[in-house]
């Protein structure tokens, strides 16, 4: 029960970072290298905004998180994205690499590098025979990646803005020939993914602790992201099993030390098989 | 004739503002120091830099040595060996540095030492340390900091005091640092009665919670974790989540008491937290913790104060005792002369005397186990210092 609670837990975190991920390889084409470093520096404003108050306060840090979601997913979109229009692919791909520098060095600059921890429902909630537990946290983040993926399959299937949105990443052009407001929805595209790498973030930073170096759950993100398939949500979510699973069960099973490198070896079988993913759709390879 | 007299008038002010900065300049003894203070550790590198300031400033604000202050060139490597060479090299040919303190991680080390080595540079490294300073230690490299392989049997040693037998599960992070200490801690340990088992996670490990459950599946009597600050963080907690709450040793390096209080909370529970560390806890009660806590009340540092402040005012204060002992004038060599046979009292600082010897860059160490008091927030004595003078086991 407890091997399984840990690998839907992982399965979360990793769902979340590849959701956003898929999100912007299906809105703009844009595969984004610099996922993990946005939801870290979500996780850090998230702790930075919870003690804007006297004590440390959720709902200033909820407040907080959300602001940095949409600011952030605004200005990417606007200052840089829309200019890309009509570049290579590989170009947008180049920005988001110096956009993870950037917010690394921001995480420097602006808070020290300091390894914080989110400490809000840290308290254990479930307890299993032999000791182990769950926190409040724990099950926050798995109802809340529920929540997520539910609201996200009720927008793109239920709502006009999720139409359009869908009419966008099948065409864009059409799209806008037909009054869609291409801007707004690959704006929103970016707020949703970074907002989704956020609650990544933080959760993560009340698992393990938000460092710069903790950005390197962007690529069990963007793992995930491409065993699933870059352009299926369905996908995201089996692929973010895959890679939790494989990790824990080497971990547990095989030797710890080879943890890492599992989820890459499956990624490249998957990769020489079905190079379009588990779950996307098979298109025409662009090669970098 | 004005304009020559203006002219004139400026050439004489440029030349008294560039003789005063020379005679300022040589009135002192510069030295570098070089951390990382912008990279993934430079949490707990800063503060040992702010420690090694509090001393200089303190030192400064008395006169300096002889009357002489001691100018001190900063420069962050980031964590990164080529701008650690890059920063030493700049020290010692642009800034002409005496000698260069501090350094980060242990990878950044040797290509120091050993750029430095080939231009008579002395370095002493504290924090961390290398085999380079070990006896035959090599040229112009000394010390006073943690050595991962006198670290893994001194911990051998000390969990003595926690329990006298049992399972050992030791757990380190996949770097060759990790594993040395881990290799000494584990022959030590079984040649004093313990049954060994070990838990080695990937550097780049983000979510600890399938190691903890490893690690508590082992059913160990004590856990000892070998690396920096941060994954303490992160073990701990997950340990404790995965069932396991006996006892766990936090082998410092980098770790400070704040880590342990971080960690505890976290935790939800700080009992059975022990940490084993070469520099005092600042909840010790002597006149040395006393000067170093009248100097951070006095000029205030940016991070928490810990233990790692010591462990650089024990610096400062080694590297002072040097300055003083190489004179006036004092060259790289004549400063390399009296290192070599360096005797400082850093009692209360550490267990006794900071003292290195020809062909010994590090000297015996001392080391103490402090317990974690949950109930008073504060670190407790659970051992005596313990001098290691030699490494028991040969390093494979």
């Amino acid at each position: 029960m407890e091997f399984l609670a840990t690998i839907v837990i992982l399965t979360c975190t990793n769902a979340l970072l590849a959701a956003g991920i898929v999100i912007l390889y299906k809105a703009g084409r844009t595969v984004n290298l610099a996922h993990g470093e946005l939801a870290i520096v979500g996780g850090y404003v998230f702790y930075s905004a919870s003690l804007s108050g006297s004590d440390p306060s959720l709902p200033f840090a909820i407040a907080g998180a959300l602001a940095y979601s949409i600011c952030m997913g605004v200005f990417i979109y606007v200052s840089m994205m829309r200019r890309l229009v009509g570049e290579p692919f590989y170009v947008a791909i180049l920005v988001t690499v110096g956009i993870a520098i950037v917010l690394k060095s921001a995480i420097i600059v602006i808070w020290k590098a300091e390894r914080l921890t989110i400490d809000f429902g840290v308290a254990p909630a479930v307890y299993f025979s032999g000791g182990a537990t769950l926190s409040y946290m724990d099950i926050t983040g798995v109802v809340l990646t529920i929540a997520f993926f539910v609201a996200l399959f009720l927008f793109f299937q239920f709502t006009r803005l999720g139409v359009q949105f869908r009419g966008t990443a099948e065409n864009a052009l059409l799209a806008s020939q037909r009054g869609v407001n291409v801007n707004f929805v690959l704006s929103l595209a970016w707020v949703i993914a970074i907002g989704a790498a956020t609650m990544s973030g933080v959760f993560f930073g009340a698992r393990a602790f938000l460092s710069t170096d903790a950005v390197m759950i962007g690529l069990a993100g963007l793992t995930a992201a491409l065993v699933g398939g870059l352009d299926s949500l369905r996908g995201a979510i089996a692929g973010a099993f895959i890679v939790a699973a494989a990790q824990y069960l080497t971990v547990r099973l095989i030797d710890p030390v080879l943890s890492e490198a599992v989820p890459f070896l499956i990624l490249l079988a998957v990769m020489s098989i079905r190079p379009w993913g588990l779950f996307g759709t098979m298109e025409e390879l662009d090669r970098v | 004739m004005q304009g020559i007299f203006r002219r004139s008038l400026g050439t004489a002010a440029v030349a008294i503002m560039l003789s005063a900065t020379a005679a300022s300049a040589q009135d002192s003894y510069p030295i570098g120091y070089i951390t990382d203070l912008s990279g993934p550790l430079a949490g707990s590198y800063t503060p040992t830099w702010e420690g090694f300031e509090l001393y200089m400033k303190s030192l400064n604000d008395r006169g300096g040595i002889n009357g002489r202050k001691v100018d001190i060139v900063l420069d962050d490597d980031g964590l990164k060996a080529d701008r650690a060479v890059a920063n030493a090299k700049k020290q010692a040919e642009r800034d002409n540095v005496l000698g260069i303190f501090g350094l980060s991680l242990s990878s950044t080390q040797a290509p120091v030492y050993a750029e430095m080595r080939k231009i008579g540079v002395p370095v002493v490294s504290t924090f961390s340390g290398i085999l380079d300073t070990l006896p035959p230690a090599k040229p112009f490299s000394y010390s006073t900091g943690v050595v991962f392989e006198v670290a893994g049997e001194v911990v051998g040693e000390l969990i003595r005091n926690i329990r006298p037998g049992g399972k050992v599960v030791g757990v380190t992070i996949d770097s060759v640092g990790g594993r040395a200490a881990i290799a000494h801690n584990k022959r030590m340990a079984q040649s004093l009665g313990y049954t060994w088992d070990e838990v080695i996670f990937p550097v780049t490990t983000t979510d600890f919670t399938p190691f903890a459950q490893t690690i508590a599946e082992k059913k160990p009597d004590i856990v000892v974790g070998h690396y920096g600050a941060g994954h303490n963080l992160g073990v701990i907690p997950a340990l404790r989540r995965s069932g396991y709450n006996g006892p766990y040793v936090v082998a410092s390096y980098g770790a400070s008491e704040e880590t342990v209080k971080q960690a505890a909370r976290r935790a939800g529970k700080g009992e059975n937290i022990f940490f084993v560390t070469r520099y005092a806890s600042i909840f010790d009660e002597n006149p040395a913790i006393a000067e170093v806590t009248a100097a951070q009340k006095k000029y205030g540092t940016s991070k928490p104060f810990s233990s790692m402040h010591v462990t650089g005012w024990a610096l400062g204060k080694f590297a002072a005792e040097a300055l003083r002992a190489c004179g006036w004038p004092c060259t790289r060599e004549k400063l390399d002369q009296a290192l070599q046979t360096l005797k400082v009292d850093a009692k209360g600082l550490t267990g006794g005397a900071i003292e290195m010897s020809p062909g010994n860059g590090y000297g015996p160490s001392y080391w103490k186990l402090y317990g974690w008091n949950e109930k008073e927030n504060k670190m407790e004595p659970k051992s005596d210092w313990l001098k290691k003078t030699d490494l028991k086991f040969s390093v494979q």
